[in-house]
């Protein structure tokens, strides 16, 4: 009866062990959107802001090219809003009759490498199946995904800067703690890593964009605050807003 | 900002199976006999009720007609069994299956399941003597995608069930099983 008793405890806590230890599942990415530095910050008056027009828009996946993301488009361009560098972001084909003269064409590719390990989670699968799914908990199964976006900035006046980031992240996962939701996850905060990147390199050159390229007056006009948005792991709103300003100090 | 105006995409069509997308399914067939020696003499059948599970764990890989992803899972397999006596039959069998993709909504199959497998026609015949067996399945199927998570599935199994030579006689018994099904993915 002991032995009985014991032999169903062991196989218990065997399976136990397995739906439990088998669902984790982590995400490593590199640069961490969440380590980064504070983000730089510059101020530029109301005034001097330009707006910018969405010039060109590419898309990669490993090399290949692939049809614009219509998501990926509106979250490089809130991205760009959220530093109130420019007055007015234009999407591909919006109406620029009415903008001046003084306008920057923004080009962007992004570039996907994806690497879901096809080939290792096959023969991982094939050994967990056929241990009865007790290997579950120790077989490590992993998906791996990179973000390269470059941004090109041509000024009113024909000058071009051009800005690159790249971030890089793996999710690790046990069987049962795979979802499609994990790679959604991934490809997520490694894409805010990137931008957020990015966008840094931007707003370090924010006097480039000021209407006049000449230092701030220091007379009491409409100013707002241009920064890099601050790392952030809730999703990125779709919403375009007008952007705010603020009385300069 | 303005709607923004990037060129438009079409819906796609195409079910789309990711890592980590599950599949629970039902599958239901008809088992039938194959006596592949002379000392094989039962002439097994009875239908065969197959619940099962699976996980994709790979993006489809290839190009070409074999382009297509892995999925592993695990099986309830049951069978009653009417003849040549009434008994029954229960396995439990870890299943790994190839589905090609290149065909949109209809995707064809390669699979492999095995398991234990305990029955009770062990000593009403004279190919198992043991209730405690394996079940081995291999065959192919083809799933039609009703809708982006539904599909209905028909293929045919090749099934072996014998007790991995723990007890004589152990001859085996082997069976057609043609069978139906659907699943459900999320």
């Amino acid at each position: 009866m002991t032995h009985h008793l014991f032999r169903w405890t062991l196989l218990g806590l065997v399976g136990l062990a397995s739906t439990t230890m088998g669902c984790t599942r982590w995400i490593d990415v590199i640069p961490s959107s969440t380590l980064q530095q504070e983000s730089i910050t510059r101020v530029i008056s109301n005034d001097e802001r330009v707006p910018l027009v969405m010039d060109g828009f590419r898309m990669m996946q490993n090399g290949a090219a692939q049809n614009p993301s219509t998501e990926i488009e509106r979250r490089i361009l809130n991205t760009v809003q959220e530093t109130r560098l420019f007055s007015t972001l234009v999407p591909l084909g919006g109406n620029i009759s009415s903008l001046g003269d003084k306008v920057v064409a923004a080009r962007i590719t992004f570039d996907e490498t994806i690497d879901p390990h096809s080939g290792a989670a096959a023969w991982k699968g094939f050994v967990i199946g056929a241990s009865m799914f007790l290997l579950s908990p120790v077989i490590e199964l992993d998906y791996d995904y990179a973000a390269q976006a470059s941004l090109e900035l041509e000024r009113w006046d024909g000058q071009v800067k051009r800005y690159e980031a790249r971030s890089a992240g793996t999710a690790h996962y046990h069987l049962f703690g795979a979802t499609p939701i994990m790679i959604g996850e991934l490809k997520g905060q490694v894409t805010e890593a990137c931008l957020t990147e990015l966008m840094d390199q931007l707003v370090r050159d924010t006097n480039f964009y000021m209407a006049s390229n000449t230092p701030l007056p220091d007379s009491p006009i409409l100013s707002v605050t241009v920064k890099a948005r601050p790392p952030l792991r809730s999703p990125v709103s779709l919403s375009a807003v007008p952007v705010s300003t603020a009385p300069a100090p | 900002m303005a709607g923004l105006s990037s060129p438009v995409h079409a819906a796609d069509p195409t079910p789309q199976i990711t890592v980590g997308t599950q599949e629970v399914g039902l599958t239901a067939g008809y088992l039938l006999p194959h006596r592949l020696t002379q000392d094989h003499t039962t002439k097994q059948q009875g239908p065969a009720f197959m619940p099962s599970w699976m996980m994709t764990i790979t993006d489809p890989v290839g190009d070409g007609w074999y382009r297509g992803q892995v999925s592993i899972g695990a099986e309830v397999v049951y069978i009653q069994f009417v003849e040549p006596v009434a008994a029954h039959g229960i396995g439990f069998a870890p299943r790994i299956k190839y589905t090609f993709v290149a065909l949109d909504r209809i995707r064809p199959y390669a699979e492999f399941a095995g398991g234990p497998f305990w029955t009770d026609l062990a000593g009403k015949i004279p190919e198992e003597s043991s209730r405690f067996n394996f079940v081995l399945m291999a065959g192919f199927g083809v799933s039609y995608f009703l809708t982006d998570q539904a599909a209905l599935n028909v293929g045919y199994r090749f099934n072996h069930i014998s007790n991995g030579g723990t007890r004589y006689p152990n001859l085996g018994l082997n069976a057609s099983l043609p069978f139906g099904g659907f699943s459900f993915y999320f």
